[in-house]
């Protein structure tokens, strides 16, 4: 059984392309076959976070308006064979699709594929309603922020009325040493007041931008901190149970003593 | 006032963590984003229920109503806190 997830986020900015291309590349590398769709019709991103921006000859809506096949317009990646871009168009404007188109489209991928990821754009306008219109589940990503959680609020309020059933929330770019010292919401109060279910905690991580720098994911380099919990994430979607670890910053001269005894040093269950 | 706490506070290490303030701001922010309720009308509504409250109950505390909204699994709570003087009463 095939699933389509949406990655989407009230705010923009917070990580839903960064999400969608690692978790496409940890699903791969776990041996599915996985197609990631850039919705984000005219602000075409996820081509160059992934590093196939120069291999685009068609576009998805190409694919809808039928100048081509939709075999002919997705993207093998780099690394891994069994990872697929179906690449935004840049020169369009939202309008270019429908709902229907994208319900249609995700059907044709469900044939395809095991996992069809859709990097949805921000807010809460037709892009958005188009880029979960097709979805089986929906990933709502935030950060730790008032601005990002309020608005967070609102699109899980709109998925509920779209009947995508209960969406799960992707925590980014948390600062565990701010958290632990009050300066920024911990996993808990975000929870709190969301009440929806947890599915991973990403931290900041500067290695998300030199690997974008690249065109390399973040889950390919090991040394990543982010791109280990975008890896665990694939396994918490692949339905393993895998508890939810929060991969601190450097580890500090404790951590390391501790360390040393054997007590779980980089990260900490919650 | 508020600054000379907020200095006082600052001084002996007492001063509010702004990951506490961001949660209540959110949670203020959403009570209004959700019901639709200002922070005015939030006011209103605390005099309101105060007033008819003390018709019944003579010892409420009219300025520690606190009322809140909790997000539930399918519904919300809009939750009152009515505190009520403890009369020193003799038994
Ligand atoms: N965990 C992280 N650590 C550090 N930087 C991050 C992290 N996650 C995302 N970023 C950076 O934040 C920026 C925004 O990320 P991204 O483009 O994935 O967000 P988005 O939600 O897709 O944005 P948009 O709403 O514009 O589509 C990028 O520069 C990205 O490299
Ligand atoms: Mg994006």
């Amino acid at each position: 059984m095939s699933r389509v997830i949406t990655i989407t986020s009230g705010k923009g900015g917070v990580g839903k392309t960064t999400s969608t291309a690692n978790l496409g590349a940890a699903l791969a590398m776990q041996g599915l076959k996985v197609a990631v769709v850039d919705a984000d019709i005219g602000l075409r991103n996820l081509d160059v976070v992934m590093g196939l921006e120069n291999r685009i000859v068609y576009d998805l809506v190409d694919v809808v308006e039928g100048r081509c096949r939709l075999r002919q317009a997705l993207i093998k990646d780099k690394h891994l064979p069994d990872l697929c871009l179906l690449p935004a168009a840049q020169t369009r404007d939202k309008d270019a699709v429908t709902a229907d188109d994208m319900i249609a489209l995700a059907n044709q991928l469900r044939a395809e594929f095991d996992y069809v990821l859709i990097d949805s754009p921000a807010g809460i306008e037709a892009g958005f309603r188009n880029a979960i219109a097709g979805a089986d589940e929906v990933l709502i990503v935030t950060t730790p922020e008032v601005a990002a959680v309020r608005d967070a609020d609102r699109i899980i309020g709109l998925v509920e009325a779209f009947e995508k059933g209960h969406p799960r929330l992707i925590i980014n770019r948390l600062k565990p040493r701010m958290v632990s010292r009050g300066e920024m919401m911990s996993i808990d109060d975000v929870l709190q007041i969301l009440a929806i279910d947890l599915i991973g905690v990403v931290p900041e991580d500067e290695q998300i931008v030199t690997s974008t720098n690249r065109g390399e994911v973040a889950v390919l380099d090991r040394s990543s901190r982010a791109g280990r919990a975008f890896s665990e994430i694939a396994r918490r979607l692949a339905g393993e149970d895998v508890p939810i670890t929060v991969f601190d910053e450097n580890p500090g001269i404790l951590n390391r003593i501790f360390g040393a005894f054997g007590i779980r040093a980089r990260g900490s269950e919650r | 006032m508020g600054n000379v706490m907020s200095f006082l506070d600052t001084l002996f290490g007492k001063r509010e963590r702004s990951s506490d303030i961001a949660r209540d701001r959110l949670l203020t922010v959403l009570v209004h984003d959700r019901v639709k309720l200002t922070p005015d009308m939030m006011e209103q509504l605390k005099a309101d229920l105060s007033a008819v409250i003390a018709r019944y109950v003579p010892s409420v505390d009219a300025g520690a109503i606190e009322v809140t909204l909790l997000r539930g699994e399918s519904v919300d709570h809009l939750k009152a806190d009515i505190p009520l003087r403890r009369t020193t009463q003799k038994f």
